[in-house]
């Protein structure tokens, strides 16, 4: 009861202050932006001057996996700055600005203030990624030829589950500190560490979160489940559920006062 | 019956003593005044009681409540500088406030529509943004919302500081009224706030209590009288003969009075008058003043 009155809380503001528009307009402009560009780029080149007299080139022709690809690719950049962005005043911007003082001086749970909190930018992510990634889809099947709904689905819940995983990294350190920019700065350079990580020791960390978009292209392409993909989402779940527990922890232990 | 007993209460930030074991207790239906300069460790020392900083040592009990359990729903609190979420409306921030302690949402909502009106705020203001209130009506709905669980103990720090005098004496009314059904323990330095309302003074200086009692106690035990005396002529005239009066310990002329003050008050004045009288002293002012509380918070914080 008091956990829905604090989601309740988060959608509203996420409501108010329009997070509900810009995100996944945000979302959708990042998942269609790279397709659309690379089936128009022939028009593009002649639109802008064009090439000098005799050259050819021939642009390669994508394959539906491909484009889903691309759109990936631009989530895991941009698509997860928008994201760190996005939460990283959500906890300790209510600290800095003292409103959890006189929240949290109510009969409230440090877990259901946390857990609210994380469900609520979940929900806010995982709808916008599923319009952005059908949007996404709905243009791969006109401009690039047909992939089937179902691997649209597997590609939204495997790739969902990476930004689970950066959205509880920033809970993480929403926890430990005041400053959104740190939070910012500490989730973004945990995620390049990981995927460093994961480059230099790929041979030894099989089922890194940071992978799961290369197991989703070999899912695309092989037509077939992968069992790393199986284990690395199963991997990346228990990671951001492990991520979630010790952030209710440590803000047990905080003082929620300076 | 005690409400609330602290004991040894101490707070350090590394080496740097904020709290020094300070105890005190007090009852039902009271109303304290925590009264320091700045600096004197109120803010940490009602944030301790309010569950927001954790004491370095020292217990707080709270009347039938286990020790180390959640008291925050017995307890209201308002802080020097309340923020709310601005984007909502004072209605939906006291609903929302009613609902995290655990009220249902018909409670919250008839409670919230009774105190809006019982603090003042009115109809139209209920259902705009926060962000759009005065420094008074945030203050007065941050009362509100540390009522509106109906908790046995009000913590208000510096519940006036910020206001003008006509808000400084609204919320001194409510709290008046808010007496009759809670403790309420605030902090002050404005003393005068203190003497109109509260029935007990702590007074804190540099983390340690060093003075608490019923307001009639401490004037008795730090009691010191001023005798004020103006003529039509100039004072001058007569300061001398004054200060030749054995008991008299101090003079000032401040601008047309003359100030005195005496180590026996009684004789003093039974001089002063009788030459007066003899020598026929054209005296347009005679009075005799108790110390303002300032006078003996000084005193008290100095000793």
């Amino acid at each position: 009861m008091q956990w829905s009155t604090l989601f309740q809380k988060e959608l509203l503001e996420n409501w108010r202050n329009k997070k509900w528009i810009w995100v996944p307009l945000v979302i959708i402009l990042l998942s269609i932006m790279d397709p659309i560009t690379n089936y128009y780029l022939p028009q593009i080149i002649e639109s802008v001057g064009g090439m000098p007299d005799g050259t050819e080139i021939t642009l390669p022709e994508f394959e539906p996996p491909e484009v889903v690809m691309m759109s990936l690719s631009q989530l895991s950049s941009l698509g997860v700055l928008i994201i760190v962005l996005l939460s990283m005043g959500s906890i300790s911007g209510e600290r800095k600005s003292g409103v959890s003082e006189l929240v949290l001086v109510k009969p409230v749970s440090y877990s259901n203030y946390i857990t609210s909190k994380w469900a609520s930018l979940l929900l806010l992510v995982w709808i916008s990624l599923f319009l952005g990634l059908l949007t996404s889809w709905y243009y791969t099947n006109i401009l690039f030829g047909s992939l089937a709904f179902i691997d649209f689905l597997k590609v939204y819940f495997f790739y969902g589950l990476w930004l689970t995983f950066v959205v509880s990294l920033s809970i993480l350190y929403n926890t430990l500190f005041k400053s959104a920019g740190l939070v910012a700065f500490f989730t973004i350079l945990t995620i390049m560490v990981m995927s460093i990580l994961t480059q230099i020791f790929k041979h030894i960390i099989e089922w890194s979160p940071n992978s799961l978009s290369d197991y989703i292209l070999e899912m695309l392409t092989t037509d077939k489940m992968p069992t790393d993909l199986l284990a690395t989402a199963g991997i990346t779940i228990i990671i951001s559920i492990l991520v979630l527990l010790v952030s209710i922890q440590i803000f047990k232990t905080k003082e929620l006062a300076n | 019956m005690t409400l609330l007993s602290v004991e040894k209460l101490t707070k350090k930030y590394g080496t740097k003593t904020i709290i020094n074991e300070i105890s005190f207790a007090f009852g039902h239906h009271k109303c304290i005044a925590l009264i320091g300069p700045n600096g004197a460790g109120k803010t940490t020392t009602l944030r301790m009681l309010a569950g927001l900083l954790k004491p370095t040592e020292g217990s707080i009990q709270f009347e039938s409540v286990a020790r180390n359990k959640d008291i925050r729903h017995l307890i209201g609190y308002l802080p020097q500088y309340p923020s709310f979420h601005s984007w909502m409306t004072g209605k939906e921030f006291l609903v929302y406030s009613g609902r995290l302690a655990n009220l249902s949402k018909e409670e919250a909502t008839n409670r919230a529509d009774s105190l809006l009106t019982e603090v003042g705020i009115s109809k139209d203001a209920q259902t705009e943004r926060i962000s759009r209130y005065s420094g008074g009506m945030k203050q007065r709905l941050g009362i509100a919302q540390a009522i509106i669980h109906k908790p046995k103990l009000l913590i208000l720090d510096e519940p006036v500081a910020s206001l003008d005098p006509l808000g400084r004496r609204e919320v001194l009314v409510l709290m008046e009224k808010l007496k009759q059904e809670m403790t309420i323990l605030f902090s002050t330095h404005i003393l005068n706030d203190a003497d109109e309302i509260s029935d007990e003074l702590l007074l804190l200086n540099n983390g340690e209590i060093i003075e608490s009692g019923s307001l009639q106690e401490l004037r008795r035990k730090y009691q010191t009288a001023v005798i004020e005396l103006s003529v039509e002529d100039d004072l001058k005239l007569y300061h001398e003969q004054i200060t030749s009066i054995p008991v008299v310990s101090q003079t000032n002329i401040e601008r047309d009075i003359l100030y005195i003050t005496a180590t026996d008050i009684k004789t003093a004045r039974e001089n002063i008058l009788a030459m007066a009288t003899r020598e026929n002293w054209p005296i347009t002012r005679f009075s005799v003043n108790q110390a303002s509380l300032e006078d003996m918070f000084m005193r008290v914080v100095n000793n």
